[in-house]
């Protein structure tokens, strides 16, 4: 008897595609996702995008910057801008505006000089401070291990200052072992950390009196809340449908449509109220400027709310039944969460995978609330977030009520 | 009534539909006037929901016209504000009270604004559904359910109602409440178009009925119009054993006009003219084990068992 009960429940998933997707094709696509970002979070495999600005241009800096770009998991993006010559105002807005994960400024070329700067600078984002640590890191591996003579040269003028000054003797034979330092001597040594003083990190809109994570969590749990309210929602679509309303419906002067309208506009109004209570909590309890961004953030919240809507609509007038839209929802929600940045930074993703992203309304609606409250991203440069979430939005209207005008009038 | 009231207020003439290539209806014609009640009846297949479709304005057929009050309901909106819907199943928002469910139905029919709580309390008062009005429909039991589902096709006051199996699932009184309600509306001059499997109902319910048979209209006319047309005097009669007969008694029962059509011959039946049929009992040998005989006026079944040549009861 056990058994009979146990092949209904194995006969109801075979026959059921949408739970069988939800229960074998999911879990090893969110598997893959994950495993795409976390197996690759830990060593050199973590791909980062790097703008790599020379400012000195001799040939010991230019062998620098050309050996930081070729290290693995570095992808070069360019350093100067269409029409100009590279900068630093360029390389800090690449970092910014999230063109580049980090950026190294080659300042001046490394000497034995304890009181001057260090010559290199690794330039991050304080919301993404992860992302400047790993080129941070990567950037003093390489130079003790390709430049080994910078890192002891300048121990040696430590030396020299502490305990010094050196002999005649000792200067020609220190100067002598420096030329003839093999790189492979320090090869083996662990470089994470560089006591040499030849890399500094410097992390841009860092020092604000906010978790500098809070803007990015707000959108990502935002969007992410918004996509699976606005799926269970239009649901309802699929109840009245089984339950004979929609064929009362239909027999009426409205029809339809006014119906699938009509519960765009709620769900729209339902997201952005949970979007204003999300962001309610992170202004009062972390001091996001919210209501300094309010306008902005307004057109966003609604785009995204819309956006929400209109494909949880969408895919309720592409499915026959409540269990096919629940199982479809959970699929679609989980899968534009994960890769879209709901569920873990983007730039913490291999490369495809973050050019996926910006194919799911997550990547837009985190990127726009994030540049608000982090860049201070006005219309001019929110206005290609704005305007795919917008188009995105009114597509799936426009074919949803072709959906519901087609069921209505079956000609 | 005046002369415009008489006027039918549907009109189908020789319509024809006709599905991937397969015919589902067949020249149809139909005529309802005011303040009448039509049975549209005929088994699973016969084309009656795409009769419906057509006259709600959602197909279009392929040949022939439909109008309600005078329009083609599939362009014209005025045609469909005309027309009620009262779909099979409990068609409300079971979350909803009663008053808000005639609410929202009489708005999304058309009903303007402010004129919204005054439907809702006429047809609160002539479907009789003050008792429940505040209640939420969900918690309803299925006789009032099915009143409150006939309430919310009538709130934006059409002239042509139609219903898909009004009283499927309730129990008698219920279902003798919905055909007063029915019979009500009615006599307010409403027309009433519907469907059903409960053809006892019919005959007293109805004033005409309509028998569709692969999309064609094969009787029409009022259930004793028909009744007398297609049987006459003559009476439905059958017969009952307890055990299969042997060779003599079927012979016997078979000359006196029965027939079975069971495998073990147990339920004869068959149509008697009226004198034979009274003598049937005291025709039937001494020895057989009859259980039952039943001698009775044709009714709308008898007419359908003519038609289709099976039983209403196998029609769904």
């Amino acid at each position: 008897m056990i058994a009979v009960v146990a092949r209904v429940m194995w006969l109801g998933l075979l026959r059921d595609r949408g739970a069988l997707m939800l229960a074998f094709v999911l879990p090893p696509l969110m598997f893959l996702v994950f495993a795409e970002v976390f197996s690759g979070a830990g060593d050199s495999d973590l791909e980062m995008r790097v703008a790599v600005f020379d400012e000195v241009g001799t040939p010991l800096t230019g062998r620098i910057a050309d050996a930081i770009v070729e290290l693995d998991g570095i992808v070069p993006v360019a350093a100067g801008s269409d029409s100009g010559t590279p900068s630093i105002e360029r390389l800090e807005a690449l970092v910014r505006q999230g063109q580049a994960d980090a950026a190294v400024w080659v300042r001046a070329e490394p000497d034995g000089n304890l009181d001057a700067d260090p010559p290199v600078v690794v330039i991050g984002d304080a919301s993404r401070a992860l992302a400047a640590a790993v080129v941070t890191g990567r950037v003093q591996r390489v130079l003790q291990s390709e430049f080994p003579s910078l890192g002891v040269a300048r121990a040696a003028s430590l030396i020299d200052a502490l305990a010094g000054p050196y002999t005649e003797d000792q200067q020609e034979a220190l100067d002598l072992a420096l030329s003839e330092l093999d790189p492979a001597a320090l090869e083996d040594q662990d470089g994470d950390t560089s006591q040499d003083g030849l890399v500094a990190q410097r992390l841009l809109g860092g020092g604000r009196e906010i978790d500098d994570g809070v803007s990015y969590y707000a959108g990502a749990v935002a969007i992410l809340f918004l996509l699976f309210a606005a799926m269970q929602g239009a649901i309802s679509l699929i109840d009245e449908r089984n339950s004979g309303i929609v064929d009362r419906l239909v027999a009426g002067p409205g029809g339809y449509t006014v119906v699938v309208v009509g519960k765009g506009l709620f769900l729209t109004l339902q997201g952005l109220a949970q979007a204003a209570l999300i962001f309610a909590v992170a202004w009062w309890l972390y001091g996001i400027d919210w209501l300094g961004h309010f306008g902005p953030w307004l057109v966003t919240a609604v785009l995204a709310a819309a956006v929400s809507a209109w494909l949880g609509l969408l895919l309720a007038s592409m499915c026959s039944s409540r269990q096919q839209a629940q199982t479809a929802s959970a699929f679609v929600v989980l899968i534009l969460s994960a890769v879209g940045g709901s569920m873990m930074p983007r730039f913490l993703m291999p490369g495809w995978l973050r050019e996926l992203g910006w194919f799911t309304p997550n990547a837009w609606v985190i990127e726009s609330w994030h540049g608000i409250f982090w860049r201070g991203d006005g219309p001019a440069e929110l206005a290609t977030g704005w305007g795919v979430l917008g188009a995105t939005a009114l597509g799936a209207m426009l074919i949803s009520v072709w959906l519901a005008h087609r069921l209505a009038r079956e000609k | 009534m005046s002369r415009a009231d008489n006027e039918p207020i549907l009109e189908i003439e020789s319509i024809a539909f006709a599905y991937r290539d397969k015919p589902v209806l067949r020249e149809v014609n139909l005529d309802l006037a005011p303040g009448r009640i039509l049975a549209l009846l005929g088994p699973n297949g016969a084309g009656k929901s795409t009769l419906i479709r057509c006259i709600c304005g959602r197909l279009q057929p392929d040949s022939g016209r439909v109008r309600v009050a005078g329009n083609n309901p599939l362009e014209n909106a005025a045609a469909r504000a005309a027309t009620g819907l009262v779909p099979q199943q409990i068609a409300l928002y079971s979350h909803l009270t009663v008053a808000e469910n005639l609410a929202v139905f009489a708005r999304l029919a058309g009903v303007a604004r402010k004129a919204v709580d005054s439907a809702v309390a006429e047809t609160v008062d002539v479907c009789d559904l003050g008792a429940v009005a505040t209640r939420p429909a969900g918690r309803l039991s299925g006789g009032w359910q099915r009143r409150v589902n006939i309430g919310c096709a009538m709130s934006h006051s059409p002239r042509l109602l139609i219903l898909d199996e009004p009283t499927v699932g309730i129990d008698p009184p219920a279902r003798e409440e919905i055909e007063k309600l029915l019979t009500r509306l009615a006599g307010n001059g409403l027309a009433v178009l519907m469907t059903s499997h409960d053809l006892t109902q019919l005959e007293t319910l109805a004033d005409g009925v309509a028998f569709l048979s692969e999309g064609r209209i094969a009787a029409t006319g009022t259930p004793s119009g028909l009744i007398r047309e297609f049987f006459g005097a003559r009476r439905d009669c059958r017969v009952s054993l307890a055990d299969p007969p042997t060779r003599e008694l079927a012979q016997r029962l078979g000359a006196l006009g029965l027939a079975s059509g069971d495998r073990d011959a147990l339920h004869w039946a068959g149509l008697l003219d009226e004198q034979p049929a009274w003598k049937l009992q005291s025709a039937l040998p001494a020895e057989a084990q009859v259980t039952e005989v039943r001698v009775r006026r044709p009714g709308l079944d008898s007419l359908w068992t003519r038609l289709y040549g099976r039983d209403p009861e196998r029609a769904a």
